[in-house]
């Protein structure tokens, strides 16, 4: 990938770290929403922002089908697999396993990929956006 | 200890079903020193962290410096409210396995704010939901429209933990169910307007784990006792005691979305997340909170199971919620059943107390900062109003199941703050006047089914109208995208600024070079 350079303003001196706790609530007309995004204000910046944005709603919208399909295709197999539901294990019927255990290892395991791919979208993004 | 079989059976006319032995009850005295404590403790450590929280910004979300173990614990104890430790179980012991969509679904819906909500709402930097409506569409009549949704989903869910409490106390003490709701209301309005947000913090991490402990030792006791003494089963699993009929393809499917899209609405769950340091650990803490909720949800489903093996009589009884409550009496009896007894009721006690002091946190959060002016001392006021209000509601209406009252509460926020959040957050298309429009629909479509459910009385309601999730959800959408869109013009100049605030890493890490 070849890297392109960025000649937006804010890139020499980077943004300040906010101390946390230093906000006030009564100042909320200004907008807590200000001041870091001022530096990519640029059209290049602007780019980066968008394709960083569709990159995670697409995880995002990924991970969330994929669950949804699994934990769809658990009742299917129940009903589909006849004696399955009655069949089980140490006397408790598989259909009980499979919705009251089984779905959530899926949950934790959809959960643990999208952090992870989303803190990579966000890396590459401060490749493209952060660095001289 | 008799007086509280006898009030017991007397708001039960089917309670002549139970099966007649001892184990119908919970010993009084035990179970008023388990709620001693838990309220005792709950106060101590509230007031530990009074000595650390002096500003407004403590005050509000506990200066943002929140290990994420500690948010994580904090966050699951404050989700797991009374439906989660009460009446998850029940349903289980009534409808099998169609209510255990109940369980996956808060977790499952944990998953959604996740994915779609967690990191970008931290980078707003917002206290409130109000206020990042506010600031996302620059308009103080969505923050206000935003505002009463949030409250309302907020009054509508601190009802139903009253309610929990009414009927614990009820049938743990035999004293009058008011008492419980009570009891509930001044232990929260006093460690709230005490310590904020910082102790609350601390409250709920340990409610978290006290949870967790009342309601595994019990059931792990008696899962052991049972396998010890090869006790035959009273019933198959799939067999129903009640015979009422299984739910439907539809209102499984509209539980589903209600608790998929409820979930990344509720205030109390949000203002949580302006606790971690970064989008990044927003995102770490969410992952450590769905380990936790699987496990506890594990729980209520063996309870749920045991019970409708062992002591299907209980479902029969007509108060589904009390089963936690009444199966280690039921099934051990004598001393040990009353030792565990008490510490369900303890867990119980905390469920409700982490629930709805989390909520009230939230609330005059919203109430002060849009009426009051945003101080502490408005923060303090504001904490009594929030919590007055629900207790009035608790008193006019009468306990439905725990699970499917909560279960209505998630289809609200569903229809009114969730496509407001998850437009806002990911469309750059979202405008005022559709945010207010789809709120406003969502909120009168859900509201109005709501209400007719209710004036109709449970049993009489049509699916639809029981669980209104599935239309009313797409309905708010859709007026969203579609208003927004005729009113495209109205997208503010700030939007691009804020877009990449919400979505870009908190900073270029100039640390690491």
């Amino acid at each position: 990938m070849t890297r392109v350079r960025v000649t937006a303003p804010h890139t020499a001196q980077g943004i300040p770290a906010r101390t946390p706790g230093q906000r006030i609530p009564n100042q909320r007309t200004a907008g807590p929403l200000e001041s870091r995004e001022a530096a990519q204000d640029s059209e290049v910046g602007q780019v980066f922002v968008r394709s960083l944005i569709r990159s995670q709603l697409r995880l995002a919208l990924v991970v969330a089908g994929g669950f949804l399909l699994i934990l769809a295709a658990f009742p299917l197999v129940l009903v589909l697999v006849p004696g399955l539901a009655e069949s089980g294990i140490a006397g408790i019927p598989f259909g009980w396993l499979l919705l009251g255990v089984g779905t959530y290892p899926v949950i934790g395991l959809s959960a643990w990929l999208y952090v992870r791919t989303a803190a990579r979208n966000e890396a590459r993004y401060r490749d493209l956006a952060g660095e001289q | 200890m008799r007086r509280a079989t006898a009030t017991w059976l007397a708001n039960n006319d089917s309670g002549n079903n139970l099966p007649a032995c001892g184990g119908d009850r919970v010993s009084a005295g035990v179970a008023l020193a388990a709620i001693a404590v838990v309220t005792v403790a709950t106060a101590v450590i509230g007031f530990y962290g009074l000595r650390i929280s002096r500003t407004t910004s403590d005050f509000y979300v506990a200066s943002r410096t929140v290990r994420p173990w500690w948010n994580a614990s904090a966050i699951g104890g404050e989700y797991l409210s009374a439906a989660s430790f009460l009446g998850v179980a029940g349903l289980i012991l009534l409808s099998g396995t169609d209510a255990l969509w109940f369980p996956v679904g808060y977790t499952a819906g944990y998953l959604m704010l996740l994915l779609f909500v967690a990191a970008p709402l931290r980078r707003s930097g917002a206290y409130t939901i109000p206020d990042f409506t506010e600031a996302r569409l620059a308009s103080p009549a969505v923050r206000r429209v935003t505002s009463l949704a949030v409250v309302t989903v907020g009054w509508l869910y601190i009802v139903p933990q009253l309610h929990g409490a009414a009927l614990t106390i009820r049938i743990a003490t035999g004293l009058p169910s008011w008492v419980g709701s009570v009891a509930v209301v001044v232990v929260v309005c006093l460690t709230v307007v005490a310590g904020g947000m910082r102790s609350i913090t601390f409250v709920q991490a340990f409610q978290y784990w006290l949870k967790l402990t009342a309601l595994a030792v019990p059931i792990l006791f008696i899962i052991f006792v049972l396998a010890g003494n090869e006790t035959e089963p009273l019933a198959a699993p799939a067999a129903n005691p009640t015979g009422a009929p299984p739910a439907g393809l539809y209102q499984n499917v509209s539980l589903l979305v209600a608790l998929l899209f409820g979930t990344l609405g509720l205030p109390h769950v949000l203002v949580r997340f302006y606790t971690n340091p970064d989008g990044h650990s927003a995102r770490r803490t969410t992952l450590i909170v769905l380990g936790l909720l699987s496990v506890f949800y594990l729980f209520p489903t063996a309870y749920g199971l045991v019970a409708r093996v062992f002591a299907p009589g209980l479902a029969r009884a007509g108060q589904p919620d009390a089963m936690v409550l009444l199966l280690p009496g039921q099934l051990l009896g004598g001393v040990a059943g009353d030792l565990l007894s008490a510490l369900v009721v303890a867990g119980a006690f905390a469920a409700f107390l982490s629930t709805t002091s989390g909520l009230v946190v939230s609330l005059a959060g919203v109430i002060s900062q849009d009426v009051l002016g945003g101080s502490v001392r408005g923060f303090r006021l504001a904490a009594v109003m929030a919590v007055v209000v629900p207790l009035g509601f608790a008193f006019m209406t009468d306990s439905l199941a725990l699970a499917g009252s909560v279960g209505l509460v998630f289809a609200f926020t569903a229809s009114t703050v969730c496509p407001v959040l998850l437009l806002g957050i990911w469309w750059r298309g979202l405008t005022d006047a559709g945010a207010i429009a789809g709120m406003l629909t969502g909120g009168v479509l859900c509201g109005g089914a709501m209400v007719v459910g209710a004036v109709a009385g449970t049993g009489q309601t049509p699916p639809w109208l029981a669980q209104p999730a599935a239309w009313t959800v797409p309905a708010a959408f859709a007026v969203m995208v579609v208003v927004s869109r005729a009113t495209a013009h109205r997208v503010p100049a700030s939007m691009p600024r804020i877009m990449t605030r919400l979505h870009t890493p908190e900073r270029p890490l100039a640390t690491e070079r």
